[in-house]
């Protein structure tokens, strides 16, 4: 049981990789659509698609990793000087009633939107456009999936620190 | 009582943000237990919340959106090649001589490379990190330094290209078509980010030449507060040149192709993001390790921007199915003195989240409740997206609570008290509300430029 949040550590990691190179290679692409616009003259939908694709990839499938890397922006004006144990609780309540909700709330709106999407095998509305739009839908229900997964990692070691720390009155205030 | 639901609901998630957790998820969180609340007592429809998928589709599939992971690649690529250090060092030596010397070159370059970061926090820890030790060893008062390093860090949030400004041009947009619309006209006018860029060159030019004469002023009646320095080697002219010169460029470049048309902001981000690359890959300041910790630094900024986006957006959704839109609206006219006055509750109301909220966090959950209903009044959208900047920019420095200030206590020296930190902003804050009061009584100085440039 203990090695689940260690695969779930491994598998954003390995999404926040992904997503890194796909930002690089968004700029490049955007580099492309520059030089064919002004040098060569000419315009690709296609590629111009692909960027959006490598956008929306990124943010949605990084935001697991973000969490994992502790940089979701917090307003810490009071957090900063909690003990360890009173953050471990602000992070064990707010997983259970903010973080895994909102994640299952937004899996469950977008299950049929995507699933008609795929029904269709939704294309691209350009003639010259990509033909994965359904597979970019996909990406609303695999966002809240790592991130419900993640959550649940995070969620554990918020509450294994608590148990570590019993009592209030045991925890060294920094 | 229970029309009153949405602003609860507002005060709810100010006080549940103050605990620590992640903004995103406690926007989403706390608008998804009051809209479960509400739909048990039979005052919200779950209806509601069923374009959201629709709407996170929409955010997917943004063009003006995809300018911003770029503009912060860019950035953060600018930051961890270490030219702004070098930049720094030389601009250092070169106005070390004068007195205030050394705090016009941190404004300077803050000016540069906060621009395009754009985010409060990054710009303040980097400046100060840099810049705070070397001027305190110089002698320089604290008080004065820190008030420095402070204002110079906000000021990524009005000189373009700042993703501040992409966001609330973007959102500002909307609003304004959908103000028209409201209006009932069908061929509405349009706003866009580079609008709102042309309508921050003449602002933001303006509070750096007031922050360089408040430091020239303040260092000529109080010498011993910024001391020059006798014995500085002078600086070869090259050195100089090769440091400032690619930095400027780059800025000039990306400015410049978005200001007259020939680019969109998103081909001028991704041209500058690649011109980063190479400014850093000349100065042998690029291996495989740091551009992995770019391109992650990337990821890691771009994804808790669009998570906000994605919390404000459940947010909002909750907020008008609510009835939300319908209060605020009513709440507006109201307010004695029609667009004025209610322009003036906004910027108070703004100026008061800053404290708690930052940027993107304002811009998505603030702006688009009240951005249509006071763009109906007839109040310009440049102004208000340029009011809106330069008033969070003044609340980030105003103590207890702004933003600049902890995050600066949060990297400065011991020996620099907090008391004299509130103490050196208060000038700065002076000159950014001279700023607003310039800007309410000449409109012109946000709105000319963008109509010269049409």
């Amino acid at each position: 049981m203990a090695r689940i949040p260690i695969s779930i550590n491994q598998l954003t990691e390995c999404c926040g990789r992904l997503t890194a190179w796909a930002t690089l290679a968004m700029m490049i692409c955007t580099g492309l659509i520059v030089v064919a616009r002004y040098i060569l003259g000419s315009g690709s939908i296609a590629l111009q698609e692909s960027i959006i694709y490598l956008h929306a990839f990124s943010f949605m499938l990084g935001t697991a990793f973000t969490l994992k890397r502790g940089a979701h922006v917090r307003v810490d004006i009071f957090y900063r000087h909690f003990s360890a144990r009173t953050r471990a609780m602000v992070d064990t309540f707010g997983a259970l009633f903010f973080l895994l909700p909102t994640c299952a709330v937004i899996f469950w709106l977008s299950f049929d939107y995507v699933a008609s999407s795929w029904a269709i095998a939704e294309t691209s509305s350009e003639s010259s456009g990509l033909p994965w739009v359904y597979l970019l839908k996909t990406l609303l229900l695999l966002m809240p999936s790592l991130l419900l997964l993640q959550g649940m990692a995070e969620l554990t070691q918020a509450i294994s620190i608590l148990r570590r720390m019993p009592t209030v009155s045991a925890t060294p205030t920094e | 009582m229970i029309e009153l639901l949405p602003l609860l609901m507002f005060l709810a998630v100010c006080l549940v943000i103050l605990l620590g957790y992640p903004v995103a998820f406690s926007l989403a969180g706390t608008a998804l237990i009051f809209a479960a609340f509400g739909s048990a007592i039979g005052h919200f429809d779950m209806a509601f919340l069923e374009a959201l998928p629709n709407r996170l589709y929409g955010t997917m599939v943004n063009q003006t959106l995809i300018a911003i992971p770029l503009f912060i690649m860019m950035g953060i690529m600018l930051e961890k090649s270490k030219l702004a250090e070098d930049l720094l060092n030389n601009m250092a030596q070169l106005f070390g001589r004068v007195r205030g010397g050394l705090g016009i070159s941190v404004v300077v370059v803050g000016m540069l490379l906060a621009a395009s970061t754009g985010i409060v926090g990054a710009t303040v820890v980097t400046m100060g990190l840099m810049s705070l030790p070397t001027m305190l060893k110089r002698g320089y008062d604290p008080a004065f330094a820190s008030g420095i390093i402070c204002a110079t860090g906000t000021l990524g949030q009005i000189i373009p290209p700042s993703i501040a400004l992409v966001l609330l041009g973007d959102i500002l947009s909307t609003a304004y078509a959908q103000a028209q619309l409201d209006m009932g006209i069908f061929t509405p006018k349009t706003v866009s980010v580079g609008d709102l860029f042309m309508g921050a060159v003449i602002p933001g030019l303006l509070l750096v030449v007031f922050y360089c004469s408040y430091i020239l002023i303040h260092s000529y009646l109080k010498p011993e507060s910024a001391p020059a320095r006798r014995e500085e080697k002078p600086v070869s002219a090259a050195a100089l040149l090769f440091s400032l010169l690619p930095p400027v460029l780059l800025m000039v470049a990306v400015l410049g192709s978005i200001l007259s048309g020939v680019a969109t902001p998103t081909e001028a981000a991704g041209v500058g993001a690649l011109g980063a690359i190479f400014l850093a890959l000349s100065r042998r300041q690029l291996s495989r390790q740091r551009m992995r910790e770019v391109l992650e630094g990337t990821v890691e900024v771009t994804a808790m921007v669009f998570m906000i986006l994605i919390g404000a957006a459940i947010f909002s959704l909750v907020f008008r199915g609510f009835g939300g839109e319908e209060l605020v609206t009513s709440m507006f006219t109201s307010i004695p003195g029609g667009a004025i006055g209610a322009t003036l509750v906004v910027m108070l109301t703004i100026f008061l989240l800053g404290f708690i909220l930052d940027f993107i966090e304002i811009t998505f959950v603030v702006v688009p409740i009240v951005g249509p209903t006071l763009l109906a009044m007839g109040v310009d959208p440049i102004w208000l997206g340029i009011m809106i900047a330069v008033n969070l920019q003044t609340s980030f420095l105003t103590p207890p609570f702004g933003f600049a200030l902890f995050y600066l206590r949060g990297v400065a020296p011991k020996e620099v008290l907090t008391s004299d930190i509130y103490r050196g902003v208060f000038p700065f804050i002076g000159i950014q509300l001279g700023l607003l009061i310039l800007l309410s009584l000449w409109p012109s100085l946000a709105t000319w430029l963008p109509e010269q440039l049409r």
